[in-house]
């Protein structure tokens, strides 16, 4: 079954007719012509993209370097021209580096489970019989067609302290009393919750993507492998893996980014109100901006925040230029 | 055995017991997978008794729609409603239009500077908007349009823009290019080929294009959140505030959740096969 299926490789017909360019024998005066089409029909894009994009990236940086509060934002007197200070607060901030060192954890944790979790699920879905694996595709398509908000609302009922199921179903292991217990007062737990469900919610992407993967390699290689004595475990290391790695990068850079802007499932847990030790980078930035009407030292830490993913983003942009999706 | 070969599963060198073990893990993941959803289909049709019970209902054991109607009456779902469809279409329309031929561009011509192009592109996909939030905040509302649904669907077309190009790119560079050449042959000019051509051979693509955008803008819900009043938020913001405000009702709240989320997860499901593929792309050999 192929679940993704791309419409850039459809293989093209290979005639083995060479058309003769018409370009070549055109006067030069359309050719001239020719080089302003494609600049003009980019026009709208990057006129949109400097606009909404690049100046309000402009605008962050300069903010960074100011002190806008809420005087300012109200009676629109420019804010004063603070340097560095933001930075160097943020950078001395003790609570800073722990949101830091939390967000990079939980990125670390989070991605490597989901990936392995669906690197599992995708193996297994080779192995099952075909009414399982189409049982398996449906659940997950539904739990990737859930709105994220909803998945998060969700989660927040099932772990509901007095009538969530899960309490519930805790509660009866023998010896466990779960009865009104309360997630989020340990930070542990919170953050075990948390992770559960960005798992829970980012299997479907990595399985089926993997999965689509899994096709590409030669059933031919693994039963040759078999029958010379590989173990499944050599097979998978050996034939399996190397033949993934590139699908295997790119899944897991893209998890990189999207749960170290971990945003959504927080705020949701915590009705909008992290306490301190839930912050990520990202709530925290929004809750200094928004709720404590601090723009300036919010956007220094937005400006540090899309610094530190720099790194994972060339690297994404670079594999992608590899593996020749962009030609 | 034949059969099973028909799948492309593996044969050789499998125990019936791993099969068995398998087999049960396969249940039990679908199972656990879709026990969330579930469990939101189940209390919304609750009535509030068997909601806030200590021993839950596995079942609905009086089934009723009192969840949805609630929903459905309470305070801002009409506007919300109406306010997201006008957003969405808004940001839609605009990306596909403006998106189609910046794809047009990049996978038909070759210039000078197009993959400089290619990477803003990536790059941009990349930002998250969430980081952008409080300059855009201020821009806006420089230019009186916070509170106002324009300004949202502005914001939705910076966030529908890259992908919507990078689809497109795909989906154009898939249509061969003897056929515009041939068309040119035959006397078409640029603009024949692609009214005749190239537009109606992506009409699939621009239709799984737009429907994702509509899924992206559909459930955002933060910038909105901020940006606007109550009044004028669409329905996801709608039922963030439901759960803030009315914690406790969980059923009005599943079902409103249900409601919400319903033209998107019918959406989702029609193009599911496109879903993945701008973002791993190429990786994947079809």
């Amino acid at each position: 079954m192929t679940a993704v299926d791309s419409p850039t490789t459809r293989p093209q017909a290979a005639g083995g007719v060479t058309v003769q360019k018409p370009a070549a024998q055109r006067p030069s005066r359309r050719r001239r012509h020719d080089a302003l089409v494609p600049w003009l029909l980019t026009l709208p894009t990057l006129l949109v993209l400097a606009l909404l994009l690049g100046r309000p990236l402009y605008r962050m940086i300069v903010l960074s370097f100011q002190n806008m509060r809420l005087r300012e934002l109200l009676t629109g007197v420019a804010p004063p021209w603070v340097g560095f200070e933001q930075y160097q607060k943020a950078l001395t901030d003790s609570t800073f580096w722990g949101v830091v060192g939390r967000t990079a954890a939980f990125t670390v944790v989070s991605v490597t489970v989901s990936v392995l979790a669906g690197l599992a699920v995708a193996l297994l879905m080779r192995r099952v019989h075909r009414r399982v694996r189409l049982a398996m595709m449906i659940a997950m398509m539904f739990v990737w067609a859930l709105p994220q908000l909803v998945a998060a609302q969700a989660f927040v009922w099932l772990t509901d302290s007095d009538f969530g199921v899960l309490n519930y179903l805790i509660d009866k292991i023998p010896g466990v009393d779960y009865a009104n217990h309360s997630w989020f007062v340990n930070p542990w737990q919170g953050w075990t919750l948390i992770t559960v469900l960005v798992v829970w919610a980012g299997i479907p992407f990595l399985a089926i993507s993997l999965s689509a993967g899994l096709t590409q390699v030669p059933k031919e290689l693994l039963e040759a492998a078999t029958v010379d004595g590989a173990t499944a475990w050599q097979a998978l290391r050996n034939i399996t893996l190397p033949i993934l790695k590139p699908l295997l990068t790119i899944v897991t850079t893209l998890s990189v980014i999207w749960n170290f802007g971990l945003f959504t499932q927080v705020w949701v847990f915590r009705s909008g109100h992290p306490e301190p030790y839930f912050q990520t980078l990202a709530t925290y930035s929004y809750t200094q901006a928004f709720g404590q009407s601090r723009y300036s030292y919010g956007s220094a830490i937005a400006v540090i925040t899309v610094l530190l993913m720099l790194g994972v983003m060339v690297f994404y942009i670079r594999q992608m230029f590899k593996i020749g999706e962009v030609d | 055995m034949a059969a099973r070969q028909d799948d492309g599963v593996l044969t050789v060198g499998r125990s019936r017991i791993g099969t068995i073990f398998a087999n049960t893990g396969g249940v039990l993941f679908a199972l656990v997978m879709i026990f969330p959803v579930y469990w939101v289909l189940n209390t919304a049709f609750k009535p509030r008794d068997e909601v806030m019970s200590f021993e839950p209902y596995f079942l609905p054991a009086h089934p009723t729609l009192d969840n949805f109607v609630s929903a459905i009456k309470a305070e801002n779902f009409l506007s919300g409603l109406v306010n997201g469809l006008i957003i969405t279409g808004l940001a839609v329309a605009a990306a596909l239009v403006v998106g189609f031929l910046a794809a047009l561009a990049i996978a038909r011509f070759n210039f000078y500077g197009r993959r400089a192009i290619i990477m803003i592109i990536l790059c941009v996909q990349l930002v998250p908007l969430l980081a952008l939030l409080i300059p855009l905040f201020l821009m806006l509302q420089g230019w009186e349009l916070t509170n106002s649904l324009i300004g949202v669907a502005l914001v939705y077309l910076v966030l529908l823009l890259p992908y919507t190009v990078w689809t497109l790119r795909g989906f154009i560079a898939g249509i061969p290019k003897e056929l515009d050449e041939a068309a040119m042959i035959d006397g078409c000019t640029r603009p024949q080929v692609f009214w005749r051509i190239i537009l109606p051979l992506t009409g699939p693509g621009l239709v799984a294009t737009a429907v994702y955008g509509f899924i992206q803008a559909w459930n955002e819900f933060i910038i909105i959140n901020t940006l606007n009043s109550p009044a004028k938020q669409n329905l996801m913001a709608w039922l963030l505030q439901n759960q803030t405000e009315r914690g406790t009702a969980w059923g009005p709240l599943m079902a409103g959740a249900i409601i919400t989320s319903l033209p998107v997860v019918i959406f989702f499901l029609l193009i599911q096969r496109n879903i993945a593929t701008g973002l791993t792309a190429g990786a994947v050999k079809g």
